[in-house]
């Protein structure tokens, strides 16, 4: 009995200790997506990392969320609105109006000022960041980049007898040039999403976000059309999204792809090194897409300081390096990007130097119903049925409306 | 029928009582909601511009009905996807729950199997079919040219005319045991008498089926179609994840244009669309329930 | 059966049946095939009707490091608790429907039907709220009462229509013998009924096996089911091929052999119910 009695006792204490310790404890909740489960194992062992190495009670719970093409911004909404948001979030830049207009963001401008780790990230970055909320107050944390450039099979530009092209005219010409026994010279993306990849196209015709419905914005329309009704691209164009262009171009189905540096590792897997990359050459303009991914902290989160302690971690500390180290994105970091695995990367190097023409679609309160009628609207012109002058009125009416 | 003679009875608070929990469950959940949906249908409700919302009266309703083109067309196009879809659905699923109701060897095991298309789980029915159908790497184009049946690969899901078809054999495939079973479970009520008169009087199997079976399955037949329809017409995970909608429209229904601009946030508009869709829905009902509340009153 | 006629057996049964599990068991064989694939050959311009080296590794992967077993508890505890609860007061409801005639019955009718008829993209924000103030987010219950809001009409509307089929007259006899209501249900209707309340059953357990839109809120990594599980095998970097299709072999057989063991019920009730009477 007194055996027990001293088992039952130091049980008590032992738990009297544990919610001791828990009291001075910050417990935060993550939400993140991750575009594989090897990605999402990453996170939670930079998560695990960051809770043994705080130093300051802070224990972050990861919790991975579905993707689902992007309905991810819906569902975090829907429960932030519903009054369920976590502390912080991964996020998309295109997704900003929707929650800043809500007033679901915390404004971060208070605790970057007073950060050490400010400077590490540009300048410039920072602006677009203000930018996408319409305000002059930073909302949305960078964590990293993904450039679009186009990925290209050297073998393949060998046997076409070309190289990498340096203009616009060239490439459209390299198109043409690569398509033959049922290899397509490139892999265009129809479908949810393709407005990335179909501006390089815009500005290349001398269009830009601002005038899509420009002479030069219709010629570049039409070269995308051109390519399509050529058939210098994959007949199931209209249809294709983010996962067909990309195994079109792994089963050497295309020669030429847009996408960015996260699908590299899969390219360098699958062809060794028949694979590269240059940056959509300059036609009347040059563009590209800049690609993003944020944290966000909600305004409902208790803790701001610790939150900001783990956005800062995963902005500029360790947790930077692991994770562009896993996925081969851009760091945002300055330390990060002068490391000697990012500095000796092809595909980083492409990045980098299409750094200086890569933007961001317009960020309005229309963007989001914006990027939705994008497949509608090319669809019908690639198919047919309207014209690409009347597409791209469409499409500017719908941006620039009111 | 003899069935239909039914004696009305009185019945004080029973029937209430019965009800009651399966209207409690119900109604606590979604009476909010559909509340709401209905009073953001009257406003111009967009999530994405808070600062813009305000009560417009009938303003969405207007907007649809007069100004926008894809709401005609999307209905015609729901129209079809049901007809078809359920048509085809209830056809074979039909054929199949007599086949399986017939003695043979190894019944069990069929009657398992037959209902795989329906446990797959959704996400994966629209992934699969879309990789069947894929224009370049897709196992049907493949059989096809085998059997010499097309001499071109087909981008089945890219282009107009083979859009809609293509995700039309989709959901017949998915619906097609939820019929059988259905079926199945009503053939089993059937009085073996019935059959056996029928027999004496010389029918053949045509004449069994079509003045035995069907009678004596006219209210399941009548329910599980109206059930169907419903669902179908609201259902948007296998044209949303096979084409989105295109190409150019192709297989937009009413349901997925919800969906559409209901995932951009515009739930005002949403809302009005979706009331429409409920309402077409309704006058289609109707009649049918009519017909089906006359014959029960005898 | 007709043993006699040999032709005409093979024509009317064996033909159709077979053309029929070609149709719906194709595109089960073919996922089938695609978890067995390599990637490298899963996208070659070849199509290859058996994989030339088939490969288990996705199924290691699924049930090792990415924890499968995991939704499909949760997935089978939503999908049982929602089938026992939406029968049970289906059939209470359908009843009531079916055998009484009360004011209010139409309106009421029509209210289970319309409930069906609302996209639930549009319910999500207030439905999500209210989990949330009832406390019931991230438990199995806010699946459970949520699945039971679109299986509940079906349910009723579905089992009336089988009740109405149903020949009254014995059940009327019971209670001519001065049964009361209640025995002349338990002991004349329900076994009678037996195989339409397992197909009901059926279509409720597939229905909240299978859900993904609900799923996809009110759950978090400790209840996360089977649907939520699967899809996120689809990221920003292409669709896990073999790992998606590996799920979704693993999620039918399970369901198909316990629907192997329950179709044996599927037989003529009428008779087992004479019986029994």
């Amino acid at each position: 009995m007194k055996k027990f009695l001293a088992l039952a006792l130091a049980a008590m204490m032992c738990l009297s200790m544990v919610s001791l310790a828990s009291a001075d404890d910050v417990t935060i909740k993550f939400w993140f997506w991750a575009d594989n489960d090897a990605y999402a194992q990453t996170m939670q062992e930079m998560i695990a990392d960051f809770n043994a190495t705080n130093g300051k009670g802070i224990t972050v719970v990861g919790e991975q969320q579905d993707w689902n093409g992007g309905e991810y911004s819906n569902n975090l909404l829907t429960a932030a609105i519903g009054g369920g948001a976590p502390d912080v979030a991964t996020f998309k830049l295109t997704a900003t109006p929707a929650f800043v207009n809500n007033g679901q963001l915390a404004n971060l401008d208070e605790f970057i000022a007073n950060w050490a780790d400010k400077d590490q990230i540009n300048e410039n970055l920072y602006n677009t960041m203000k930018q996408a909320s319409g305000t002059d107050s930073i909302y949305v944390m960078p964590w990293n980049t993904q450039v679009l450039y186009v990925y290209y099979r050297p073998s393949m530009f060998e046997a076409a007898g070309i190289g990498v092209p340096t203009t616009y005219e060239e490439f459209l010409e390299d198109c043409k040039k690569l398509t033959h026994d049922g290899v397509y010279g490139f892999g265009m993306r129809g479908s949810n999403g393709g407005q990335e990849p179909w501006g390089c196209f815009l500005y290349a015709g001398g269009g830009d976000w601002e005038h899509m419905d420009s002479e030069g914005a219709i010629k570049g329309m039409q070269d995308y059309i051109d390519l399509y009704k050529n058939g210098y691209v994959p007949e199931t164009a209209p249809n294709d999204g983010f996962s067909q262009v990309i195994d079109n171009f792994k089963s050497g189905l295309t020669a030429m792809t847009i996408h960015h540096i996260g699908s590299s590792a899969q390219m360098i897997e699958t062809f060794g090194d028949d694979v590269d990359a240059f940056i959509f050459p300059k036609g009347e303009g040059q563009w590209t897409s800049m690609g993003d991914t944020e944290t966000v902290m909600f305004e409902s989160c208790a803790n701001k300081e610790a939150a900001f302690e783990w956005m800062a971690y995963l902005a500029t500390g360790k947790g930077q390096e692991t994770w562009c180290t896993v996925t081969g994105n851009v760091p945002v970091a300055a330390r990060v990007q002068a490391l000697p695995q990012f500095q000796e990367n092809k595909f980083m190097k492409v990045s980098i130097e299409g750094a200086s023409v890569a933007g961001i679609l317009p960020v309005r309160d229309t963007t989001t119903q914006w990027i939705k009628d994008w497949p509608g609207v090319i669809q019908q012109a690639l198919l047919g049925d309207i014209t690409a002058e009347e597409c791209m009125k469409q499409l500017q009416a719908a941006m620039w409306e009111e | 029928m003899q069935k239909t003679v039914r004696r009305k009875r009185r019945s004080g608070i029973w029937p209430y009582l019965l009800l009651a929990p399966a209207m409690i469950i119900m109604l606590s959940v979604v009476v909010v909601p559909i509340i709401n949906a209905v009073g953001m249908s009257f406003q111009n409700y967009n999530l994405v511009k808070p600062n813009k919302m305000g009560w417009i009266g009938l303003g969405n309703y207007q907007k649809l009905l007069t100004n926008d083109p894809q709401f005609w067309k999307s209905l015609w196009r729901t129209v079809v996807w049901v007809f078809f879809g359920v048509g085809g659905q209830f056809l074979f699923g039909f054929m199949l729950a007599l086949l399986l109701n017939k003695e043979f060897k190894g019944r069990g095991v069929i009657r398992a199997v037959s209902l795989i298309p329906w446990v797959t789980p959704g996400v994966l029915i629209a992934l699969m079919w879309s990789w069947m159908f894929d224009g370049n790497y897709g196992v049907i184009n493949d059989i096809l040219l085998k059997l010499g049946i097309i001499s071109d690969k087909i981008a089945f899901l890219a282009k107009k005319d083979s859009a809609m078809p293509s995700v039309i054999i989709t959901i017949i495939w998915q619906g097609i045991p939820f019929f059988a079973l259905m079926i199945l479970a009503g053939l089993q009520g059937i009085p073996a008498d019935l059959y056996e008169a029928a027999a004496i009087d010389g029918a053949t199997g045509w004449q069994k089926l079509y003045y035995v079976t069907i009678p004596s399955l006219r209210n399941t037949i009548f329910v599980t179609t109206m059930l169907r329809v419903i669902w179908v017409a609201n259902s948007v995970d296998v044209i949303f994840n096979m084409t989105g909608g295109g190409p150019a429209y192709a297989t937009q229904t009413l349901s997925v244009y919800v969906y559409n601009k209901a995932s951009a946030l515009d739930m005002g508009y949403a809302s009005a669309m979706a009331l429409m869709l409920m309402l077409v829905l309704l006058l289609v009902a109707i009649p049918y329930l009519r017909a089906n509340f006359r014959d029960q009153e005898g | 059966m007709n043993e006699k006629k040999p032709l005409s057996r093979i024509l009317l049964l064996w033909v159709p049946l077979v053309l029929f599990l070609i149709f719906l068991l194709f595109p089960f064989y073919w996922t089938l095939v695609t978890s067995l694939k390599t990637d490298a050959e899963l996208h070659s311009l070849t199509v290859r009707y058996w994989p030339t080296q088939p490969t288990l590794q996705a199924y290691e992967h699924l049930f090792g490091s990415y924890n499968f077993l995991h939704p499909m508890k949760n997935s089978l505890i939503v999908a049982a608790i929602t089938t026992v609860v939406s029968l049970t007061v289906s059939t209470l409801a359908a009843y009531a429907f079916s055998r009484f005639r009360f004011a209010g019955r139409k309106p009421l009718m029509l209210l289970f039907l319309t409930n069906n008829m609302f996209p639930t993209v549009l319910l999500l924000i207030p439905l999500f709220t209210i989990m949330r103030q009832i406390k019931l987010l991230y438990t199995p219950w806010a699946l459970v009462l949520s699945y039971t809001t679109f299986t509940i009409p079906f349910s009723v509307w579905l089992l009336n229509g089988y009740l109405n089929d149903l020949p009254i007259s014995m059940e009327e006899a019971a209670m001519i013998d001065g049964a009361d209501r209640a025995t002349a249900f338990v002991k004349i209707v329900l076994p009678v009924l037996l195989p339409c309340l397992l197909a009901t059953g059926v279509y409720i357990f597939m229905q909240s096996w299978n859900e993904y839109t609900f799923a996809v809120l009110f759950t978090n990594e400790a209840n996360r089911t089977i649907p939520v599980s699967l899809k996120m095998l689809v990221g920003q970097l292409g669709v896990q091929w073999d790992l998606i299709t590996a799920g979704g072999i693993i999620t039918v057989i399970p369901v198909c052999i316990m629907f192997f063991f329950a179709q044996k019920r599927l037989v003529a009730g009428l008779t087992a119910g004479a019986v029994k009477g």
